[in-house]
């Protein structure tokens, strides 16, 4: 096993490590259960050192023995000077980030179960040469040797694999707590060319909060003429409720703040209730984000490219979930916007991708494909059937069970469709082969094995076999993974689309696969009886077999079905009880099957379903 | 219909497998020993790609794990939720003022119950030393209290198992000395 290396986002207001593992950057939670970690530093009175959530709990009592933005003063030569208890001691900046690095090493230690010597640490584009050096240094003093200093963009854009991409322009958008970043990046052949970066140090989401906290200040001393800002537990509770609202104003268009007992004045107990839409606050940030994106536009300037030159956004920073904020930058840049990685944890994540190529572990893992849609086979009634669902890590091999539609059925045909719709027709048709010399039985009594084997290159192979006779068949399809992007996401807005409408179509298949295994099990029952069912009783079943007959040649809809299947079911079932009971009357002998049902053990997920026989 | 479909026989995979760039291993005339060696890879790949979809599987199955238990909440609080609606219902301002703080009692009694059943236990704070690990500082005030006693809780916090679900905010002493000194 090769030695791990942590990739770390040491951040101005959070910082957050990853470790590569399997391939994939895994987020390593800190010793508090948590995934980010506040970049924050405090001296305790008994000489106590804290990091983290613990130290920014204390702040306020202990305001000068606790630092908090320590990155802002990297590289200068700032010094922090700390007393406790009457000592006096002097910190240098590397010093203090690399008690938060010591904290992250110790953190991912514990998760990792060993010893952790080598990191790759992220900064922002625009630090200078003696900024990375502090940084460097600030890993050295924390126990760490610091493999790589990169880009805060850079990694982002990592994370998001863009490097494996053609060249390309990136515009990496970079909203975090409590600063801005802009950069620009061009990437080719693997290398990571910044060409310009923007920002303000003094813009993020806490100003978003702070928004929201001073309207609903200022209502409420409108609604009841009490000043809340004087009271800080009232205080507190705007904060947390205005952090929240601002969260769900992400996923809602609308959220109640409700603060019950906020405060009280002679005259009894206040609430505060206030209906906040996602349109009002958006009107309430909007200089804030137009801010933003004027600095987009200097960046971009700055880089000599124009917003049709963007292929790639990157989205970093918890305020990159506010919708507007997506908005306001695919009107700006409409290249592709990547969101899919959590923003808060897209940079670590990238660092740890960064520390798994220099730890070789990416050259040594071959990083395998997954299927971009799910295989099916058709199925009786033209349904697709998965054996393969989509995003399967390949090589994989899956089997499934099968029988025959028909009486003595010959032969099964085998057709794989590729595509997340539900009836095959509709999804892309891979190949088709027949699997002959099945020997004459009764439908649903032949088992035959369908295996789909996808080799590593992608390569579909495709066998039937029929247990019975061991005969088998088989099909290699050549390009079963490798569909260019473009296809795939068709497909996949296409079964979006249709996926109400292919519900009801494949509903409707298994209604008529029901309808025509109930016409075949009365047809065989009757048979089987013979005398034992009356006259009546006969004609009354063959009228209701003929009528469930011609709708399925009529193509009647579900519900109709459905009718003519009930009626059919309640009067094979009265006669077989009737059967049932004459023969234990008479002779007390043992009834004939009125009903054989397939045999269920299917041997991977003890699922049959009837192969398609198409008798043409 | 065309019968004419490209079919195979089951065939060893050996052939297919791709050497890895820079190996060139000769396809005709293999020895054993690259046989085998192909096989291994072959073996490693299939196994690294069940321990993906294993861990796809791990991670779906965690997920409806969460929802079972976010269900499982909710129907525990479920039946104070029925019983706000039930003391609203009931309730008629002209006279039933009493009878509704009362039944807002026992609606309170019983969420105690549920958070004394799942082990929440309320932090203590008022005249405890500050710990960081229970409470939050919203305020450090001057006060005859010893130096960094919390003096005022503005809202309660609570552990479970050991665990922080969330600290108490209050108010800390910064002690008699400090007092002084603020007073002049």
């Amino acid at each position: 096993m090769k030695e791990k290396i942590i990739g770390i986002d040491l951040g101005t207001t959070n910082s957050c490590v990853a470790v590569l593992e399997g391939g994939k950057p895994e987020i390593i939670n800190n010793a508090e259960g948590e995934r980010v970690t506040p970049s924050v530093v405090a001296f305790t009175a008994d000489g106590e050192r804290l990091v983290g959530r613990l130290a920014r709990r204390q702040a306020i009592t202990n305001p000068t023995n606790t630092i908090a933005s320590i990155k802002r003063k990297m590289g200068t030569d700032h010094r922090i000077e700390i007393s406790t208890d009457g000592k006096a001691e002097t910190y240098t900046p590397e010093q203090i980030s690399a008690m938060i690095l010591q904290k992250m090493k110790e953190d991912a230690e514990a998760h990792l179960g060993g010893k952790i010597n080598k990191a790759v640490i992220t900064v922002p584009a625009y630090f200078n040469d003696s900024q990375r050096q502090a940084t460097k240094d600030a890993g050295k003093i924390a126990g760490l040797e610091v493999m790589r200093i990169i880009n805060e963009p850079t990694a982002a854009s990592l994370a998001y694999g863009l490097d494996k991409e053609h060249e390309q322009t990136i515009l990496v958008y970079d909203l975090g707590g409590g600063t801005f970043d802009v950069s620009v990046l061009e990437i080719g052949d693997g290398v990571f060319d910044v060409l310009s970066t923007d920002g303000d140090t003094q813009l993020g989401g806490d100003d978003f909060d702070q928004r929201i906290i001073d309207w609903l200040a200022d209502e409420f001393r409108k609604d009841s003429g009490i000043d809340l800002t004087n009271d800080p537990s009232a205080m507190q509770r705007l904060k947390d409720a205005a952090e929240s609202a601002k969260k769900e104003l992400s996923s809602r268009m609308e959220t109640t703040i409700n603060l019950p007992y906020v405060t009280a004045d002679a005259s009894g107990p206040k609430h505060l209730e206030k209906k906040l839409s996602r349109a009002k606050f958006e009107g309430m940030i909007d200089d804030l984000l137009q801010r933003t994106i004027q600095t987009v536009d200097a960046a971009l300037r700055e880089a000599k490219k124009t917003s049709d030159d963007i292929d790639q956004v990157v989205l970093v920073g918890g305020s990159t979930r506010i919708p507007k904020v997506q908005e306001l930058i695919s009107s700006r840049a409409p290249g592709k916007i990547n969101r899919e990685i959590n923003p808060d944890e897209v940079v670590a994540g990238g660092a740890a991708i960064q520390a798994g190529v220099l730890a070789g572990e990416v050259d040594e893992i071959v990083l395998l494909d997954v299927t971009p849609l799910t295989l099916s086979i058709e199925t009786l009634g033209s349904v697709a059937t998965p054996l393969i669902e989509r995003n399967t890590t390949v090589p994989t091999e899956k089997t499934k069970t099968f029988t025959t539609a028909e009486d003595s059925q010959p032969a099964v045909e085998i057709h794989v469709v590729q595509g997340e719709r539900k009836m095959a027709a509709d999804n892309k048709s891979l190949g088709k082969f027949q699997l002959t010399g099945i020997p004459p039985a009764p439908r649903g009594i032949p088992q035959i094995d369908v295996t789909f084997n996808i080799d590593a290159d992608g390569i579909l192979h495709v066998t039937a076999k029929d247990k019975a006779t061991s005969k088998t068949a088989s099909i290699t399809i050549q390009d079963s993974s490798h569909l260019d992007d473009g296809e795939i996401e068709r497909m996949r807005q296409e079964a979006e689309e249709h996926a109400e409408e292919d519900k009801k179509r494949s509903e409707l298949a298994e209604v008529r696969n029901q309808a025509d295994q109930l016409v075949y099990a009365a047809e065989k029952a009757l048979s089987d009886l013979g005398e034992k069912v009356d006259g009546a009783k006969r004609s009354e079943i063959e009228d209701q077999i003929r009528r469930l007959r011609e709708k399925l040649d009529a193509n009647a809809d579900a519900a109709e079905l459905r009718l003519g299947i009930e009626e059919l079911s309640k009067t094979s079932q009265e006669v077989a009880q009737q059967a049932y009971q004459q023969a234990q009357g008479a002779e007390g002998g043992s009834a004939p099957e009125a009903d054989t049902a397939p045999s269920d053990e299917g041997e991977d997920d003890g699922e049959y379903i009837d192969a398609e026989y198409d008798e043409k | 219909m065309s019968k004419r479909e490209r079919e195979t026989i089951e065939e060893p995979d050996v052939q297919q497998l791709q050497p890895e760039a820079g190996a060139k291993i000769p396809t005709e005339g293999i020895g054993s020993e690259s046989v085998e060696a192909h096989a291994l890879v072959e073996r490693i790949q299939r196994l690294q790609a069940e321990f993906e979809n294993y861990k796809k599987r791990v991670s779906r199955e965690a997920s409806e794990r969460e929802d079972r238990v976010v269900n499982q909440f909710l129907l525990d609080i479920l039946p104070l939720y029925d019983g706000f609606q039930l003391a609203f219902e009931n309730y008629n301002r002209d006279q039933d003022a009493e009878a509704l703080v009362s039944g807002a009692e026992r609606i309170f009694a019983q969420f105690e119950e549920i958070f004394t059943g799942k082990a929440v236990a309320r932090i203590e704070a008022i005249g405890e030393p500050f710990d960081p690990a229970f409470h939050e500082a919203l305020l450090s005030l001057a006060s005859e209290q010893k130096k960094n006693t919390v003096i005022e809780e503005f809202s309660p916090g609570y552990v479970r198992n050991g665990r922080t679900l969330r600290p108490s905010k209050v108010a800390v002493s910064q002690g008699p000395s400090q007092a002084k000194e603020d007073g002049q």
